[in-house]
């Protein structure tokens, strides 16, 4: 019996990847001078130019989690139709949606007995969250139930490592989504932070690199140094309004390690408004992430 | 010369003694002379005051009698190596050093005890030095050990005199062994440096009295300080005197205490009065400290007086932390420009020691920033290619701490392995690892005004001018600062390489100069990122760490 896979904003998926994986998702929200706009992954409210444009212009933007609503409603249109639910939501160290969604999944397990929803705590976010969800739709195809993907999951969402790096600290300090201290980081001009995404979900600033150039080798280097049977893997790669960047980490990524696909696509607003333009993340499956921040 | 006048066949540990604060004084007359002969054409040279300094600390060790002269030099080594700073003045340091080991147990020098002392000396200085340059001191110590070692002397008038016609004979050669003398014109400084020392030590053998200069050491408070032209006073002056009450003006019997301390209180706080007999100890924190004087003058005269700004003391205080429970990893910088010293207490720098290019701190400055830390490991970043040396030497002193020198040549190579520290690195290795990765690929490049006309790399230069500087190398010269910093970075043969350029700018930059050249920076270079720091130092308009 076939179940329902959803994703939530922050797993950056566009809608090609969507429509081939059959997974739909549910939107969070961003804030712009008091406006609310649902964060869309396709940018129905702004484009990525406008949006990053914004920011670098120094807008404040603001995230909200997945209202309650809106998982309700995902959740039960799915219920109704007597499928199970998957879903894939964004790091609970990130968002308080994956904690919300347990609440509502139970609330709904009364009102349908039959089905389930089962919330998968990706512990990651962006492409990363993405790459757990088309596992998920792997499984799927292969038959597997959805009790079987979710343990599946759990079992092996840890081995889906990031490397990303931002082209200051300071977006994701002010969002309170990094470990990093102070003196690590200061007011360092030209130094890059190198984020992965730790055993625990948040994103922690593992080393620095000087210059834009040399911060994009360490993410090459560190994403050669844990993948695992690269040329059967698809790399993911999103960028903050960074295309030319992003190109040249996946030529940096594929002289170290050949992949079998490499899927490149745009950090949308939710992401987007915590790590800052520029900034370019790689994921991939490889050896299973044991570091926690300090 | 005086016929009449005794040789001395034998030295006593009296005249020793006077020989050597001869040569320091003697040194200290000629101290601007030895720092004028500076390759660069930019007023940054100190050889004469770090030697001087040195000399200095070693003569200030030796105020009491001795006996013996191997006493005497194993304390005037100790206080000299203390004293030490900048290159020569550690080459100096280990010199005497040298001469104190080759001095052990010798009583009185002879001709012929002294040439061994002498050679010792010489073998320490060489080795204090990793690649020996000659056309320098050691050059000169090594011809004259040799020089020493072929004659004999019967006297040491003849022996010292001899010696330094042959000092200064090398010392006329240096331009042709060094070609960076020849093209400045100039004979080596620190060569100049010692033999104004043996020459101040012949004239105390022959009873000339040298007129003594003030200590540099007290001279120089004031460009030690941390407060500059644009600071305000904050915090007043400590000001601390002893009055002798005198009958002239006052009814010493009568004199009240109390009525003296209650008028101070009026005049600042923090007053402690002391009386013994007619005599009165004073401490006060005044904004006023002249109009304290004037008040105290009315009962007598001052017998000592201190008066230090406040603002100093606190920012001094601030960058020494207290020692508190004992930290893995500890480091330690010398920085120069309010900024800039404010900038790597901020990137996690433990203590900030004053000091650079132009006034280079001490052996002794190093071993008190250590003793106010409490660390398994003290990372040490001299910054200066002249200060090297001395955090070597203070390193090697130290016995609380795993001190590790980490060679940074300037303050840009101090800053890139700063902005690389992560002081979580779970092993000493692996945190200096991190921050000497880099250093290879920094190029540190500087603004800074000439102080003469010259020739220099090709580059004509006038004085005025503002020259744009890649370590010695003088690219551009130019009236206008901007345009000598754009030519610089357009001249600088490894620019494609380069991916981010920190500036510090100095006292003296104004914002609407900063905004322009970064302007001019943006469109010549657009793929580099620039940016600006608040250095505040003095006499380099810019400082950039080119990486």
């Amino acid at each position: 019996m076939s179940f329902a896979i959803i994703v939530d904003s922050t797993s950056d998926m566009n809608a090609a990847m969507r429509k081939k994986y059959d997974i739909d998702y549910v939107a969070m929200n961003y804030v712009v001078d008091g406006i609310e706009y649902p964060a869309s992954l396709d940018w129905t409210a702004h484009s990525p130019k406008e949006f990053y444009d914004m920011m670098r212009e120094g807008k404040r933007i603001t995230t909200t989690q997945v209202p309650r609503e809106s998982l309700v409603s995902a959740f039960s249109a799915q219920l109704e139709q007597g499928k199970d639910v998957v879903y894939v939501a964004c790091s609970s160290a990130l968002s308080g949606s994956w904690n919300l969604s347990t609440l509502v999944a139970e609330e709904l397990a009364q009102q349908y007995p039959e089905h389930r929803v089962y919330c998968v705590d990706s512990l990651i976010s962006s492409l990363g969250q993405s790459a757990i969800a088309v596992l998920a739709a792997k499984l799927r195809e292969e038959g597997k139930t959805a009790a079987e993907t979710a343990s599946y999951l759990e079992e092996h969402r840890l081995r889906f490592n990031q490397y990303g790096s931002c082209d200051t600290l300071e977006y994701l300090r002010r969002a309170g989504r990094v470990k990093a201290s102070k003196a690590f980081f200061g007011n360092l001009f030209g130094v890059k932070p190198i984020l992965i995404s730790d055993k625990v979900g948040q994103n922690y600033a593992v080393k620095k690199a000087k210059g834009a150039l040399n911060a994009r080798i360490a993410l090459a280097d560190g994403i050669a140094e844990v993948v695992e049977n690269s040329a059967e893997q698809v790399l993911y790669i999103s960028h903050a309004d960074n295309e030319d960047g992003a190109m040249q980490v996946k030529d940096l990524i594929l002289e170290r390690a050949p992949f079998a696909d490499v899927e490149v696509s745009y950090i949308t607003p939710i992401v987007g408004s915590c790590v800052g333009p520029g900034t370019i993340i790689a994921f991939c499956y490889g050896k299973e992430v044991t570091v926690q921040g300090e | 010369m005086n016929s009449t006048q005794a040789q001395h066949s034998v030295l006593h540990a009296d005249r020793w003694q006077a020989m050597l604060v001869g040569g320091y004084r003697n040194l200290k007359r000629n101290m601007t002379v030895v720092d004028d002969l500076n390759v660069f054409p930019v007023p940054d040279g100190d050889t004469g005051k770090n030697m001087t300094m040195t000399m200095e600390g070693g003569a200030a060790g030796i105020r009491e009698e001795f006996d013996s002269i191997g006493e005497m030099m194993a304390r005037f080594s100790r206080a000299s190596l203390f004293a030490a700073r900048g290159n020569s003045g550690v080459i100096l340091s280990q010199f005497i050093r040298g001469l104190a080991v080759g001095s052990e147990g010798v009583t009185d020098y002879t001709p012929v005890t002294f040439a061994k002392a002498f050679a010792c000396g010489k073998e320490f200085a060489y080795h204090a030095v990793a690649t020996p340059t000659e056309g320098t001191m050691l050059t000169l110590l090594r011809e004259g050990d040799a020089f020493l070692q072929c004659h004999s002397f019967e006297d040491f008038d003849t022996c010292l005199s001899a010696l330094l016609s042959q000092m200064r004979l090398t010392l006329q050669k240096t331009p042709d062994l060094l070609p960076v003398l020849k093209e400045a014109g100039v004979v080596d400084s620190g060569g100049a440096g010692l033999v104004c020392i043996f020459e101040g030590m012949l004239s105390a053998l022959r009873g000339e009295e040298i007129e003594d200069d003030a200590p540099v050491a007290a001279t120089e408070f004031s460009a030690m300080t941390a407060f500059n032209e644009n600071s305000t006073l904050e915090y007043g002056y400590c000001t601390e005197f002893i009055l002798q009450l005198l009958r002239a003006k006052t009814d010493i019997d009568t004199f009240s205490l109390p009525q003296l301390t209650e008028t101070l209180q009026q005049m600042g706080d923090s007053v402690v009065t002391v009386q013994d007999g007619s005599v009165i100890k004073v401490h006060v924190h005044t904004f006023a400290p002249d109009e304290v004087i004037a008040y105290v003058r009315q009962y007598g005269e001052l017998v000592t007086v201190k008066i230090e700004n406040m603002s100093v003391q606190h920012s001094e205080i601030q960058t020494a932390s207290q020692p508190k429970e004992r930290q893995k990893y500890a480091v330690v910088a010398t920085a120069t420009g309010e900024g800039i010293k404010q900038f790597f207490a901020g990137v996690g720098v433990d203590v900030v020691i004053d000091g650079g290019r132009t006034n280079n701190p001490s052996t002794e400055d190093f071993i008190d920033a250590f003793d106010q830390l409490n660390a398994e490991y003290i990372v040490v970043l001299p910054n200066d290619s002249n200060v090297i040396m001395t955090a070597q030497q203070a390193a090697e002193l130290y016995n609380n701490a795993d001190v590790r020198v980490v060679e940074t040549r300037s303050l840009a190579e101090g800053y890139s392995a700063l902005s690389m520290m992560d002081l979580a690195a779970p092993t000493v290795e692996e945190l200096i690892g991190d921050m000497t990765a880099g250093l290879p690929n920094v190029t540190t490049a500087s603004v800074a005004p000439a102080n003469r006309d010259t020739t220099f790399s090709g580059v004509t230069i006038h004085k005025g001018d503002w020259l744009g500087c890649e370590g010695d190398t003088v690219w551009s010269a130019h009236a206008d600062p901007i345009a000598a910093a754009m030519q610089l970075f357009e001249r600088l043969p490894n620019m494609d390489d380069k991916q981010v350029v920190t500036a510090f700018y100095g006292n003296g930059a104004t914002e609407q100069e900063v905004m322009a050249f970064e302007e001019a920076f943006a469109d010549a270079f657009p793929l580099v990122e620039i940016g600006f720091i608040e250095g505040g130092q003095d006499v380099y308009r810019y400082i950039f760490a080119v990486e």
